[in-house]
């Protein structure tokens, strides 16, 4: 019963560990914060994979902080939907750590255990976004996870310093906002906790308190979110970061932000509160599209290939947004399979990028040229994340944008149907264009193969087997977690 | 309807909020000095836990601090002290903010010898 707060108490008090280790321990701390950072990750992993199994065999899990009881207390509240996004982040995260901590060169040595701190850091508040009942709280842990990713995506030089800052203030101001849509749920509902809020502004009539907290809670998340016009932070701070920082943060924060959208959506407002505002949600849909072909547009003009994954990154946030503000359960469907399919191929896809710059230095699309002689391992989970990304049976990727186009077909909406199958195409012609040099052209400077960093491929691998895996799950996904989540709301 | 004076006075606090966001967020806006900008967040996010103890107030009430010898309690002669304990939780995220900002503004400086936004985005396209 302890399991749903352990999962975020490892990484929390990890975090404070690795970084007092390093303290007191003059010498030989800072190789010793390593095993304690993969053990606090594994730990959390493995409550969390615990936690799913139970859920899904007994039910949901409700957790009292202190054991004050709901709506006075805090609680954590894990459902099959959370205790799936629970895996998902602390998986990833233990992933991407494995596979960037033992890099010999391109690591910041010098600030290790700041570094892994941090990380802990990080993962502990986005374990905590997706596992609180409480809306306040949930603000506390969007810090947490905020604060700590600010100063992760900083340390790589000059530019990821100033990149940062700017984040941080665009990203201060869409957790500001957030406070704000809160503060308009308590004065119309005096309560904090989001079941609570649901039962009484269900027996209320809708009124223009209720509609002005959530445009503006919702816009406080699109801007954490990297919806189009509010997304400007998300390339510069995730391009210009270390690949570790980058790995963790780009398949997480965005992905995450999309849960509590949903989560908002299902839980927290009343039902007929979309209904009640339908232009509001059709503008959100039409927002998406132009959020969609925005991304995809961008990322054709760049020329490093970890800002064009940043790009399509920008439009799968729209695919996000507009199946989870179309209206119908199959698009919410399809939206919620999309976070869980978008983190892995995210991941996957950072994940290959950080180790060739891990091992080149570089990740202009130029340098690509002969990538599949020097490092043929790398480039093969490259390409089953980028065959995801594109939407190729039977990677998870196919899966959720077929949900997402035939939610959108039902409610009719075909434009946001053609954006989505737009930016598939577009994802065709990017990704082969990497193919086409990596597999054609000779490779500038010869390299050893990158066959015998294990420890560095192993996890890539993984995360890589796991794209078809979780394609071809997607039946038992819908059935047992996402069905139920539905039950009763569209 | 009510006239204008009206509203005025009984919606105070909410004009108030909206006018000291506004001068917040002009300033992160308009400033190309990094250390206004944060003073805009800084007011910027000061406006909502405005919002946040205005919200508490009553009419005749007191601070939530049961008087001495009381038996019997009534809500309405008492605050809502709630809002306050959020918005305290509210300073602490802002402070850590801009301990953050104060560190990376640090580092930028150390690296581009200056704190102006344009200069630094000259100094980066080089």
């Amino acid at each position: 019963m302890q399991l749903p707060v352990l999962t975020i108490l490892f990484p929390l008090f990890g975090a404070f560990v690795t970084v007092a280790l390093a303290w007191s321990v003059r010498s030989g701390g800072r190789k010793n914060v390593m095993p304690i950072a993969v053990g606090a990750l594994a730990s959390s992993a493995a409550c969390a994979v615990v936690l799913l199994t139970q859920v899904l065999t007994t039910g949901s899990q409700i957790y009292l902080l202190g054991g004050w009881a709901p709506p006075w207390g805090i609680s954590l509240v894990v459902d099959p939907l959370s205790a799936l996004m629970l895996v998902v982040v602390s998986v990833g995260a233990l992933l991407n750590l494995i596979a960037f901590s033992f890099t010999p060169s391109k690591w910041p040595l010098g600030k290790t255990p700041a570094f892994l701190g941090l990380y802990l850091l990080a993962t502990a508040g986005h374990l905590g976004i997706v596992a609180t009942g409480d809306v306040f709280n949930l603000f506390v842990f969007i810090e947490v996870a905020a604060l700590s990713s600010y100063a992760l995506l900083s340390m790589e030089g000059r530019r990821a310093t100033f990149a940062s800052l700017n984040y941080l203030l665009v990203g201060s101001v869409g957790a500001s906002l957030y406070l704000l849509g809160v503060g308009y749920l308590y004065i119309e509902s005096g309560s904090l906790n989001m079941l609570d809020i649901a039962s009484i502004l269900t027996a209320l009539p809708l009124s223009t308190t209720t509609l002005t907290g959530f445009a503006v809670l919702m816009l406080g998340l699109w801007v954490k979110m990297a919806v189009f016009p509010f997304h400007a932070w998300l390339p510069a701070a995730y391009a210009s970061a270390s690949p570790a920082a980058s790995g963790l943060l780009a398949p997480l924060t965005t992905k995450v932000m999309a849960y509590v959208i949903v989560r908002m959506l299902i839980t927290v407002f009343p039902q007929n509160l979309l209904a009640g505002m339908s232009g509001f949600s059709s503008m959100v849909v039409w927002l998406a599209c132009v959020a969609i072909i925005a991304g995809a547009i961008m990322a054709i003009a760049q020329q490093d290939l970890r800002r064009m994954l940043c790009f399509i990154l920008v439009a799968e946030v729209g695919y996000m947004l507009g199946g989870a503000f179309l209206g119908n359960s199959t698009a919410m469907t399809g939206t919620i399979l999309h976070i869980l399919a978008d983190a892995a191929m995210t991941l996957t896809l950072f994940m290959a990028v950080g180790i060739i710059i891990a091992r080149t230095g570089s990740s202009r699309i130029q340098d690509m040229d002969g990538m599949f002689t020097t490092m043929p391992v790398t480039m093969l989970a490259f390409v089953a994340g980028a065959l995801s990304m594109i939407g190729v049976p039977p990677f998870c990727g196919f899966f959720s944008k077929w949900y997402l186009v035939s939610g959108a077909l039902e409610a009719g909406h075909w434009v946001f149907a053609g954006s989505l199958i737009l930016s598939s195409l577009v994802n065709v012609l990017l990704f082969f264009r990497i193919f086409e040099r990596a597999f054609f052209r000779k490779p500038s400077v010869a390299a050893v193969q990158d066959t015998g960093d294990w420890q560095q491929l192993a996890p890539l691998c993984f995360i890589a087997l796991l794209l078809p895996a979780i394609g071809l799950a997607t039946g038992g996904i819908i059935q047992e977690i996402i069905q139920p989540a539905l039950k009763g709301v569209l | 309807m009510h006239s204008l004076g009206e509203v005025f006075a009984s919606h105070f606090n909410y004009i108030a909020y909206v006018a000291i966001m506004m001068v917040g967020l002009y300033a992160m806006a308009a400033k190309s000095n990094l250390i206004k900008k944060l003073i805009g967040l800084g007011i910027f996010q000061t406006s909502i836990m405005l919002l946040y103890v205005s919200i508490g107030a009553k009419k005749g009430a007191t601070i939530p601090i049961l008087a001495k010898g009381a038996t019997t309690i009534s809500p309405a002669d008492y605050i809502n002290p709630l809002p306050h304990v959020l918005m305290l939780t509210a300073i602490v995220v802002s402070v850590a903010t801009l301990g953050v900002a104060l560190a990376l503004v640090q580092k930028i400086h150390k690296h581009f010898n200056s704190i102006e936004e344009d200069e630094i985005l000259k100094e980066l396209r080089r």
